[in-house]
């Protein structure tokens, strides 16, 4: 099974304060925490269980900067024979398309059997790229998927669903699958493994040694164009829920819950 | 034309409640845009949705076929490519949902359509859409124009607008399937329902978590009757399970496990370190304690400062009754 | 001490002298109870520590990526992050906001050089640690300097959880840091800052407990208090300061020195104080053992002394105490202070 793994470098914006930068077009990530996206990695592990077990190797692929490698090594330690990382300021990233493309120059004249990775980044929440890549590879996909079964030719996927109803599908191999988180329990990439994995390919790309023309995949090509970003009105932290007593608060704090499609 | 597209979600004979949201958002964008709203419904021997669907949109364009009973992904995109290029919406809406995310992206590239995703926000700026979506899991909002284009493709957040109440009498339009052919490279097998015992929290949506303050065994039952009310799984810091009313994999921190719920409802938690790393993931946190200093108010999104044992069985009481 | 575990050092030492079993017993779940509290190491007649077994066994579980989730996520927050709270570096030295904090300047020769433990930089209870250290220095007239930027993880834990090439690693990025700012001696907060620098290769300076600096300027009369601390105090001896490093008395004497202070002992002090069960990498992973946590116990017998406060210079050791003395119900009664904080409230 040759296998290909699409990973990203995304920052933990999970605990801090997020503020703009001074464009007004992203973020400041200088007090962020980076590090693979969390789908990807489970992406990663499946990819080298399916290894471990159906033999044959396991390519990782990323679009990221010099800063990324260290994750790259680290899927590399994990199992993975070796990598592509892509690195050019003309992609644009902010549409999941041309992501798409990219990732797919990079495989499309390789020996490929199955392509998976993450269902979602946990920066820009498009959910979107994995499977756009199976549309640009001209091959069969599955989204959200929780259980992987490798068969002659065929994978079995079950996919998670709303409520964790899972839907089984049956896809001829090339195929392109999405990880949902929880597939498995990644492994740990011990620094001895980190070391070694030094001596793995780890392959450095622009669009021009892709063979992709720039303005296919600039933000010039793409149909979508950012006005800016904000941040939204919300209110501070804790917004305490007041009352005369006990009783008060909670029935004010069933509205809310309520309003709130929490329950 | 003007007219929206909604696709809409069924499964295992219900139709979802994104359907209703999407159609009343789409509803307003459709006189943005001066269209109607036009559902469209593939599945097979579904007349009784596309009957309940008209009283909630102009029109409802339903494909019966059997090789639509059960969601393809790759089926359901031919038949709407093909739709779209017979009657050429402005804009195409799919759910941002498990299905929704295994369709629309091949379907924008197979189009080359202008696609956005998971929006929260749409509307029409001099005759043009622009859309908002978020990024970093709700922390900044991002807007976004189009290139123009005859179709633009979007997914629509779920529980991000109000259900639609049905009030109009649309039109049902039943037309045969413009894909003819079975696909043989993806198949439907079956569904599998999720099984019921062993909780994996890392994946719960919702969770009731207990701390301290719950002081007793005994008050576990009032604490499970919250959780179900939730539809949570109960999980809770290391003093609860040290104390014997969780069993150890329930425990969340550091040395225990990290959640990313939709909701998780502290109850009697103080909010140590510890704890706190388990739980950034969380989307939203309730909390309830009696001490306003107690450091989880600094994480919650709304707090209450109380006895527990007095806002929680009034809380389930009103909860029971809406 | 295995009332609460089915640990049995003396058999797997025992035991790892056959090859052939040593995979079996790096799985074995009670590999993971040992506290690095270094008894075993001070009982050893022969003068050996059966501990490093342990740390060993660990290693071999380390090394084929089998290890529990919440190991393997502290592991790669030090190796990306440079601690192993999953926090990022750049937020290391917000507990410096509000302070004027002297930091150390690259060639400029200093007396004390601090190294703040990642707990303490991190974790909003213990910041008063550094917070007031600064203060007491300060007072003192002290020629200080802490690590404005690159301080990282001294990696004790990480050595006691098994992954002996990231210690390493931490190791030698540290002291090339530490050495960029000659120092006289090198301070550390924490105990386990204090063991692992120790253990580091090429460190220019001498390496001691803030106890130790402390316990000498109150002895050069450089430090005295103004208010009162009028409670019945224990302190409890951090098994990494005291069966490590053989710092028993000056802690004592910096908490003799606060006036209306009524300093009591446990039966079980010094070398035979019972472990807090914080260390050996124990915040990041639990034991399967049901029995009462060794803390628990601790708190009761500081309730039999009806001590109304648990003394104690550790980052662990006070997390841990203090969720026992909750845990037991103590907290109307008594409270667990690290040092500086009880000096924190004589200070001004």
């Amino acid at each position: 099974m040759k296998t290909f793994v699409a990973i990203k470098y995304v920052p933990d914006t999970s605990e801090a304060e997020i503020n703009l930068d001074s464009t007004g077009m992203g973020v400041d990530t200088s007090r962020f925490s980076f590090d693979i996206n969390e789908a990807d990695n489970y992406a990663v592990e499946e990819a080298v269980q399916i290894k471990e077990n159906h033999g044959g190797s396991v390519s990782v692929v990323s679009i990221g900067p010099q800063d990324s490698e260290v994750t790259i090594r680290m899927a590399l330690a994990k199992g993975g024979d070796n990598a592509i990382r892509i690195e050019d300021s003309r992609i644009f990233e902010h549409d999941p398309l041309a992501v798409a493309k990219v990732l797919a120059s990079s495989i499309k004249d390789q020996e490929c059997d199955l392509v998976m990775t993450g269902c979602m980044a946990n920066d820009d929440g498009n959910m979107s790229v994995g499977v756009a890549l199976a549309e640009e590879l001209g091959v069969p996909h599955a989204a959200m998927v929780k259980q992987v079964e490798v068969l002659d030719g065929k994978v079995r996927a079950h996919r998670e669903l709303e409520g964790g109803l899972m839907e089984v599908v049956e896809l001829t191999l090339p195929a392109v699958l999405t990880i949902q988180t929880g597939i498995n329990e990644p492994r740990y990439a011990p620094i001895k493994g980190i070391r070694q994995a030094k001596k793995k390919e780890l392959k450095v790309m622009s669009l021009d040694d892709l063979g992709l023309p720039a303005d296919q995949v600039d933000e010039s090509a793409s149909k979508i164009k950012l006005n800016q970003m904000y941040i939204p009105e919300v209110e501070a932290k804790a917004e305490f829920i007041e009352g005369e007593d006990a009783e008060e608060k909670a029935v004010k704090l069933a509205e809310v819950l309520k309003k709130g499609g929490l329950v | 034309m003007g007219d929206v597209f909604v696709l809409i979600e069924h499964r295992q004979g219900e139709l979802r409640d994104i359907n209703w949201e999407m159609l009343n958002m789409a509803s307003q964008v459709a006189s943005d845009f001066e269209g109607e709203v036009v559902s469209v419904l593939l599945g097979s021997g579904v007349d009784d949705f596309a009957d309940k669907l008209s009283g909630a949109c102009s029109k409802v364009l339903y494909v019966d076929d059997p090789k639509l009973e059960n969601f393809n992904a790759d089926m359901y995109q031919k038949v709407l490519s093909s739709l779209i290029d017979e009657h050429k919406p402005t804009i195409v809406m799919v759910g941002h949902t498990a299905s929704g995310v295994d369709l629309a992206p091949a379907l924008a590239v197979e189009k080359d359509l202008p696609y956005l995703t998971d929006l929260i926000e749409l509307r029409n700026e001099g005759g043009k859409p622009v859309a908002v979506r978020q990024y970093y899991q709700g922390k900044v909002n991002a807007e976004f124009s189009f290139a123009d284009a005859d179709t633009y493709l979007f997914t629509i957040r779920e529980a991000a607008f109000e259900p639609i109440e049905p009030a109009q009498k649309g039109s049902v339009e039943k037309v045969e399937s413009p894909v003819k052919e079975e696909i043989d490279y993806r198949k439907f097998v079956e569904y599998v329902e999720a099984e019921i015992g062993e909780v994996d929290i890392t994946q719960s949506d919702m969770l009731i978590g207990i701390g301290r303050g719950v002081k007793e065994d005994k008050n576990m039952p009032m604490m499970e009757e919250l959780a179900q009310l939730f539809s949570a799984d109960l999980c809770g810091s290391r003093a609860a399970v040290d104390s014997g009313w969780l069993p150890h994999d329930r425990q969340v921190g550091t040395s225990g496990k990290s959640v990313k719920p939709k909701l998780y409802f502290a109850v009697g938690i103080s909010g140590a370190f510890q704890h706190l790393a388990g739980i950034k993931g969380a989307k939203t946190i309730v909390a309830i304690n009696k001490d306003a200093n107690a450091p989880i108010f600094a994480e919650a999104d709304y707090g209450v400062v109380d006895d527990l044992f007095k806002v929680v069985p009034k809380l389930v009481e009103e909860l029971k009754e809406g | 001490m295995t009332v609460r575990t089915n640990l049995n050092v003396r058999r797997l030492v025992y035991d790892s002298y056959n090859e052939e079993l040593l995979e079996e017993l790096a799985r074995l779940p009670e590999v993971w109870d040992c506290t690095g509290c270094h008894t075993c190491a001070v009982r050893c007649p022969k003068g050996l520590k059966p501990v490093e077994v342990l740390y060993a066994l660990r290693q071999q579980m380390v090394e084929s990526g089998k290890v529990q989730p919440t190991v393997r996520d502290a592991l790669e927050s030090v190796f990306l992050e440079g601690n192993p709270w999953g926090k990022p570096r750049a937020t290391r030295f917000d507990w410096m906001e509000g302070l004027d904090v002297k930091t150390a300047e690259e060639g400029e020769q200093v007396e004390y050089l601090f190294f703040v433990c990642c707990s303490i930089a991190y974790d909003p209870k213990l910041q008063v640690v550094a917070q007031n250290m600064v203060k007491i220095l300060e007072k003192a007239g002290v020629d200080y300097a802490f690590l404005g930027e690159e301080e990282a993880c001294c990696a004790s834990e990480v050595q006691a959880l098994g992954e002996e090439d990231l210690f390493e690693e931490m190791s030698e990025e540290n002291t090339e840091l530490l050495n960029k700012y000659p120092a006289q001696k090198i301070v550390t907060l924490s105990p386990h800052c204090l063991s692992a620098l120790k253990k580091y290769e090429g460190l220019e300076a001498e390496i001691i407990h803030y106890t130790e600096l402390l316990a000498e300027l109150i002895e050069e009369e450089k430090l005295s208090w103004s208010g009162e601390f009028a409670k019945k105090v224990v302190y409890h001896d951090p098994c990494y300061l005291g069966k490590q490093n053989d710092v028993f008395d000056e802690p004592r004497k910096v908490l003799q020195s606060v006036p209306g202070i009524e300093l009591v002992e446990f039966t079980r002090s010094r070398e035979r104080s019972l472990c807090c069960e914080g260390g050996g990498g124990k915040m990041w992973v639990e034991s399967e053992s049901t029995e009462e946590r060794l803390a628990e116990t601790r708190a009761k017998s500081a309730g039999a002394l009806e001590a109304q406060v648990i003394a104690c210079a550790c980052p662990f050791c006070i997390l841990t105490l203090d969720d026992a003395v909750k845990a037991v119900g103590y907290e109307e009664e008594m409270e667990v202070l690290e040092i500086t904080e009880i000096l924190g409230k004589v200070m001004e």
